[in-house]
């Protein structure tokens, strides 16, 4: 008997005593292994996926919400919901069928409708449903699983849109519950994926629940990220917020937790020692981190500026400071897309290969017309990431001679000054830190850090016309070899142009207790196939 | 004494007022928008603003202020920004966690924290007294996550004698509600046991120098009778107030604690609430703290008459 047990027993009784015989339930080791207790990267603070376009919640709802296509591990567009799909000669009318026996959650039978007042709402907060709205002629229910896309001109990556896992993903939900206005959160959470969520075990930053939805009928083909058949292997999967590493690091050793999805690296070691755990590379997707110059105001406006800061700036220095020693977690990267993908491309790139010119920089920097006014430079300190870039950031700027107000905030804060267009001493900015998901930097798709198109463009505000032709030229592509050559065009105009400026590509790991096994790398934490034992 | 808690309670409802004035006009001029944090990192500023209308953010500053009191009146503290769940709710499941977390930390040092004084004062000058007060003083010098972090490490992971972390309801059984509880309230009662136990020992130094005590033991009393029956119960005024003033201490410990342990506490939500700008959540959490400030002054005014029957009120 050890300790645990003992000191178990005394208060156990004496407990007794004072509840007046409150029985402490035990869960069988049965149930213990039916249960999959799971430890996200951050809080599930809203559940409405369309509404909401946080990670978090697009991996929470890809368990509840199905799509009508998934994207595999190749990257291409499977059919999930849809049995079928007809495209029309001139491409301009796309005919989907529904597969039957689909269910929701409430019990009802998905319908055509719902399908069309679910894709309606999504394209209104969709960068790629923002294109095909314009475009839209009808989008109607022809009969109960029959519905149509009319459009008026072609849109090759409709499978695609439709499928892609960037937030917000097009999740079906019942008529009633999609009719709500897009800007506006939904209050039912009722989808027809393989989980239900628990509303009444809700308890925002803390805890979400999900059981598994005896109804669902999977796909027969063998699960590939958000395709094929999506089999639940345990009855109820409880997501338990950490706000702090340490502790989630302490938890899962301990076995009080099953699966971490996001260890930091400084823990990763000390999790790798223990023999009941595993560690790998959870998003082979990765991220690629980057920080914005302000476009519309000095020094920044001026396109020599911010081809001095790409010059003397040194990747390594920006993945060390995030990710530490650790070489299999980050690689250079000399462009915006993501390293090993299909259609990867990264021409136009040198400026950011090699040794590092600071005296080149420094006089490309004074013909700029520089003249030591104060650079204000967001950094959300309540980030590690943001904040390890912008410590490096600082003092890059100050090795070219610059004049940094170095403005060290919460992300809050950042996040809505950096909306601001005023001039940086009236409440602007001139450079600001973020990252993003490598699967969504994959093509100019979902990708809204890329895009050039001034004032509506992303905060900084880039006007490339160049970048912004390329990235038409690769919606217009046929094949991958087209593709594969607009993102190298792409690439060397955002370059040539310094839309952002890429700091690297680095990768996160992702832990689990050995009796669970089925995790799979991808760009989010797929529970399909995962399966625990005692 | 029922009039003087009547009148004390009346009073409240302007403070409350200034409050609630006071948060609400912080939060307004303070930098940080929740649209920005509910639009994500990809949304354009035209879906800020729409969010921001939909929130009824954009609307004048007296306007919001206004409607807000007019919730409030009418026993409606608004609804999450971010959950669209009520606050009041959000705040009802929050609120076991953390008052369960109190209760143990205040028993704790209550049982702790007074005996040790009582001795320190007993044996003033000793070794036992110089022990006693270096361990206030190491208690009252360490951040509370450094204990938290060291006490989950011996305790759960070393000895693997409790759990590193989380929360379950007494309704579960009295051993899964305790078991969770143990290490955060000692981490949270370290500063507040420190000093609570050199708050007692000062108010007992002064008591025991007094000539009543010197007439106890003239007639040969014993040394528990008179340290804990004629010396404590006088020396309990100063020692009532700190507990009481100790439940800001507890409150913002707490904040730390529970972030450490994962406790899905008030103090967590405080911490989520602010870093995510939920106006109506900070709002309602920051009314319930001040109300519960003013009721344990209230209850220590009342404690002090039982103590001390010399002050009328």
């Amino acid at each position: 008997m050890d300790r645990r047990t003992v000191l178990k027993g005394l208060a156990g009784a004496g407990g007794l005593a004072l509840t007046g015989g409150l029985a402490a339930p035990a869960l069988s080791q049965g149930a213990s292994a039916r249960t999959l207790r799971f430890v996200p990267q951050a809080n599930l603070a809203n559940f409405d996926p369309i509404w909401g376009t946080q990670y978090v919640v697009r991996n929470a709802a890809a368990m509840v919400w199905d799509t009508l296509y998934g994207i595999d591990a190749q990257l291409q567009p499977q059919r999930q919901m849809v049995e079928s799909e007809e495209t029309s000669d001139d491409g301009k009318t796309w005919t989907f069928k529904l597969r039957p026996g689909l269910k929701f959650h409430d019990g009802e039978p998905v319908l055509a409708k719902d399908v069309v007042a679910s894709l309606s709402r999504w394209a209104a907060r969709d960068p790629m449903g923002l294109m095909i709205i314009p475009i839209q002629q009808e989008l109607t229910a022809v009969d109960d699983r029959t519905f149509k896309w009319v459009l008026k001109q072609p849109f090759p990556k409709m499978l695609y849109a439709l499928a892609k896992n960037n937030a917000p993903c097009s999740f079906i939900m019942p008529e009633r519950i999609a009719k709500t206005d897009a800007f506006k959160q939904i209050t039912e959470y009722v989808g027809s994926g393989p989980m239900k969520f628990a509303k009444g075990e809700w308890v925002p930053g803390a805890k979400a629940v999900f059981e598994k939805f005896a109804d669902y009928v999977p796909r027969q083909e063998k699960a590939s990220w958000l395709a094929g058949g999506k089999q639940i292997m345990v009855d109820r999967i409880e997501w338990i917020v950490m706000p702090d590493p340490a502790t989630a690091a302490a938890a899962l050793q301990n076995g009080e937790v099953d699966w971490w999805e996001n260890p930091i690296a400084d823990l990763v070691p000390v999790l790798k020692k223990n023999k009941n755990i595993s560690v790998d590379i959870g998003d082979p997707l990765g991220n690629i981190g980057s920080f914005r110059m302000n476009h519309l105001f000095a020094p920044f406006n001026d396109v020599r500026a911010r081809r001095a800061v790409l010059m003397a700036l040194n990747q390594e220095d920006y993945m060390r400071a995030i990710v530490g020693d650790d070489d299999a977690l980050w690689k250079p990267l000399p462009g915006f897309f993501t390293p090993d993908t299909p259609v990867y491309n990264a021409l136009g790139g040198d400026v950011l290969k090699g040794k590092r010119d600071f005296d080149a920089a420094k006089k490309l920097l004074a013909e700029s017309g520089y003249s030591g006014q104060p650079v204000t430079c967001l950094v959300a300190q309540d980030q590690p990431i943001t904040k390890a870039q912008g410590d490096v950031t600082a003092d890059l700027l100050k090795k070219l001679g610059m004049n940094v107000d170095f403005v060290a905030t919460d992300w809050g804060t950042v996040g809505s000054r950096r909306a601001q267009k005023t001039p940086p001493g009236q409440g602007g900015w001139n450079m600001f830190h973020s990252w993003h998901a490598g699967a969504d930097c994959i093509t100019p798709a979902a990708y809204t850090a890329i895009r050039a198109n001034g004032d509506k463009a992303w905060f900084g505000w880039p006007n490339s016309v160049n970048t912004e032709k390329e990235i038409a030229g690769w919606f217009d592509a046929k094949s991958v070899d087209e593709e594969k050559a607009a993102i190298g065009r792409v690439n060397k105009a955002a370059i040539e142009d310094v839309v952002y400026a890429p700091t690297g590509f680095f990768l996160t790991y992702t832990a689990w207790r050995k009796n669970v096994s089925g995790i799979t790398k991808g760009p989010l934490p797929f529970f399909w196939g995962v399966s625990k034992s005692a | 004494m029922l009039s003087y808690i009547l009148r004390r309670i009346v009073a409240t409802v302007p403070v409350m007022a200034i409050v609630a004035l006071f948060v609400f006009s912080l939060l307004y001029i303070a930098p940080g928008d929740p649209a920005v944090v509910i639009a994500g990192d990809q949304a354009s500023p035209e879906d800020v603003e729409r969010i921001r209308q939909s929130l009824g953010l954009d609307r004048p500053f007296l306007v919001q202020f206004g409607s807000w009191v007019w919730r409030i009146l009418h026993g409606d503290l608004g609804t999450s920004i971010f959950t669209n769940l009520p606050v009041s709710a959000m705040i009802g499941q929050r609120l076991g966690p953390t008052l369960s977390l109190m209760i143990i930390t205040l028993l704790l040092t209550i049982v702790v924290a007074v005996p040790l004084g009582v001795v320190a004062a007993w044996k003033a000058g000793s070794l036992i007294d110089r022990v006693i007060m270096g361990f206030a003083v190491f208690g009252f010098s360490l951040p509370v996550f450094v204990v938290g972090y060291m006490l989950a490490y011996i305790f759960a992971l070393e000895l693997e004698w409790l759990p590193v972390q989380g929360y379950t309801p007494l309704s579960s059984g009295f051993w899964p509600w305790l078991e969770n509880l143990i290490l955060p309230a000692i981490a949270l009662g370290c500063v507040y046991i420190a000093l609570v136990a050199r708050i007692t020992r000062a108010a007992m130094l002064e008591v025991l120098q007094q000539d009543y005590i010197r007439t106890a033991r003239a007639k040969g009393l014993g040394q528990g009778g008179i340290l804990f029956i004629h010396a404590l119960k006088n020396a309990a005024v100063p020692i009532v107030t700190v507990i009481g003033i100790g439940i800001a201490l507890l409150i913002g410990g707490a904040v730390v604690t529970e972030s450490v342990f994962a406790i899905p506490g008030l103090g967590r939500l405080t911490i989520d609430a602010i870093l995510r700008r939920d106006y109506p959540v900070i709002q309602g959490i920051v009314l319930l703290f001040s109300f519960v400030y003013v009721l344990v002054n209230l209850m220590i005014d009342v404690i002090y008459t039982l103590v001390d029957p010399r002050i009328r009120y």
